[in-house]
């Protein structure tokens, strides 16, 4: 075999390999996509439906239009409020995410230039994220009754705000890093206090960093279920919660309005996704990998 | 004042800064709840209770009972079991993409992007449309028969023998992307000369990626392993909604476990005993986790410095 054919051989197994493995990651995207326009009918149909001949927004308009359905099944439209978790997803999870990066930063400050965190225990701070919050949700949800926070998007902010914790400092510490010292002995000598260069020195100089931060920790507070899932009833319920909502007490579950909504849930954060995906092997790896 | 010494005062004011309100909040948000943890394991308590605080006193029955429990034992196992299959499924799947992509080609960019969107999708949503796509008439058996030519029924759902390992496949969708871009960036800050000096001494191209490159990757190959490893202990959104732990006890994980035990048989103190077992022998995990992650970080670092 010549260097050419060998080439193109290599170049045939991967694009295949490659395409295998697209269709596999496609394939669940794109048949929550197509189930969300299929009408009730073709929902559970065998053989089954890949593309709807009758498309229908009623999916979309039931759960983003509001528009209520009295058909001979009725889907307890009372439980559901998409809007009322959109908002409070929103709402928790910009706050707490905005608090976890902004205290984060000034944690991840000290501990770059002045190590008020040792490395063990800049790394001891890992385990608000890596002990697994099923053993502590029953008695935090025990003391959230106790003290008024259940079912309230404070307590869930202040819970999203202490577990996204190491992440933060970990990641800005990352950016505050690669900040030369000279910038701020610069600013030091022209007067500036501590405050002023971290807010108008160090800040802005990471800014893009700070930002790739906040949306990655935007993402995974907006996607948590389990937390959110104990510590909430009916006034805090967040969207991936809702999404449970969406099952009948006779015909199960309602396969058309639940893709609808995972669709809207979903796309916002694969595009925040794509647009910091640079930033993603950082932030999953707690800023230890900084390429 | 010598400059050290002006060094030495501030670094100990922002210490006093950050510390306080980083202690407090751990104390205020999570301090009581592990105190109450600890409460819940040594008194009884019942939803018939008038409150937690009114419960009764069993010293080490509960711990004992919870020792001794042999769904809580399959459960450990269990739950490491899934852990490690997923993470070793994530890993070479990741790996292996990574390895075809790293060098780069026309539509690199284009993969790339598709390829990481499972890791950036709601893990619940990934729950429920698993199950659109795997019960018994769905379309993925619908795919399955097409190409075998006769009708596959798997009961990827309802068959106990097949519903953990069912667990394990959307777990891979879901995270082979984390693999796949800490392994794309640990390749691609690789140095070029030793495999170039390989490639003219003429080593095979096996030969240059088992002693040449897999030894660098060594550190990034052990960080893609162990953060794997340990949120997947904590996996629940995709074993729960599907499962519930069923059919019988065989997708019962740990998490699973603990919340059966606390919202279906209101056992309180049961999950309780249960939990601060398992936040220990977690605890152990990570600090072990942690010194391996401490040790090939640095390792990472010089890499990354030269």
């Amino acid at each position: 075999m010549t260097k050419t054919q060998k080439q193109n051989l290599d170049n045939v197994i991967r694009y295949t390999l490659l395409t295998i493995w697209l269709l596999i990651v496609l394939f669940p995207l794109f048949w929550i996509v197509a189930t969300s326009f299929k009408p009730d009918k073709d929902w559970l149909a065998w053989p089954p439906v890949y593309w709807s001949e009758e498309p229908t927004m009623s999916n979309y308009n039931n759960v983003w239009g509001g528009a209520m359905e009295h058909t001979e099944t009725q889907y307890a439209q009372s439980v559901q409020k998409p809007f009322t978790a959109l908002r409070n997803s929103t709402i928790i999870s910009f706050i707490s995410t905005f608090l976890s990066v902004s205290f984060g930063a000034f944690i991840a400050y000290g501990v770059s230039r002045y190590k008020v965190l040792s490395e063990t225990r800049m790394f001891q701070l890992l385990m608000l994220r890596m002990v697994p919050p099923i053993v502590l949700v029953g008695p935090l949800s025990l003391y959230y009754t106790t003290i008024g926070l259940i079912d309230s998007l404070t307590g869930l902010i202040a819970i999203y705000f202490i577990t996204t914790l190491p992440y933060a400092v970990w990641m800005t510490k990352s950016f505050i890093d690669e900040v030369p010292i000279e910038l701020e002995q610069a600013a030091e000598i022209m007067g500036a206090n501590r405050w002023t260069i971290i807010t108008e020195v160090v800040f802005p100089v990471i800014r893009s960093g700070l930002l790739a931060t906040f949306l990655f920790i935007l993402i995974l507070t907006w996607s948590e279920y389990l937390v959110a899932f104990i510590l909430s009833k009916t006034d805090a319920v967040t969207l991936p919660v809702e999404l449970a909502k969406y099952e009948g007490s006779s015909e199960g579950r309602v396969y058309g309005r639940q893709a609808a909504l995972s669709v809207g849930i979903t796309i916002p954060l694969i595009i925040v996704g794509i647009t910091i995906r640079k930033h993603l092997a950082r932030g999953f790896s707690f800023g230890m990998i900084r390429k | 004042m010598a400059r050290s010494e002006i060094m030495l005062q501030r670094t100990k004011r922002y210490k006093k800064m950050v510390l306080f309100p980083l202690i407090a909040s751990i104390m205020l948000i999570l301090g009581p709840a592990l105190i109450l943890q600890l409460y819940l394991s040594f008194n009884y308590y019942s939803i018939y209770s008038e409150g937690w605080w009114a419960s009764e006193w069993y010293a080490l029955d509960i711990f004992s009972d919870v020792v001794s429990d042999s769904r809580f034992h399959i459960a450990i196992v269990r739950s490491l079991g899934f852990a490690l299959a997923s993470t070793i499924g994530c890993f070479v799947i990741g790996f292996g993409l990574a390895l075809l992509m790293y060098k780069n080609f026309r539509l690199q960019w284009f993969y790339y992007i598709i390829f990481i969107i499972p890791m950036l999708t709601v893990p619940i949503v990934i729950a429920y449309t698993a199950e659109m796509i795997l019960y018994q008439k769905g379309p993925l058996n619908g795919i399955l028969s097409s190409i075998v030519g006769r009708d596959m029924l798997i009961m990827w759902i309802t068959n106990p023998d097949i519903a953990l390992f069912t667990v394990v496949l959307m777990e891979v969708w879901n995270w082979a992307p984390f693999s796949f871009i800490i392994m794309m960036a640990g390749l691609a800050s690789l140095p070029k000369e030793p495999v170039e000096a390989a490639q003219i001494l003429g080593a095979s191209r096996f030969k240059i990626f088992y002693e040449i490159q897999l030894p660098l990757l060594r550190p990034i190959i052990v960080l893609a392993l162990v953060l794997r490893f340990l949120e997947a202990m904590a996996e629940f959104p995709k074993t729960w909604a599907i499962f519930q732990g069923g059919p019988g006890t065989a997708t019962e994980t740990i998490p699973v476990l603990i919340y059966l035990n606390t919202w279906y048989y209101f056992d309180w103190s049961k999950a309780a005993a249960m939990s601060y077992i398992v936040m220990m022998m977690m605890v152990v995990i990570i600090l072990a986790a942690i010194k391996i992650l401490q040790k090939e970080n640095k390792r990472i670092t010089q890499a990354q410095a030269s």
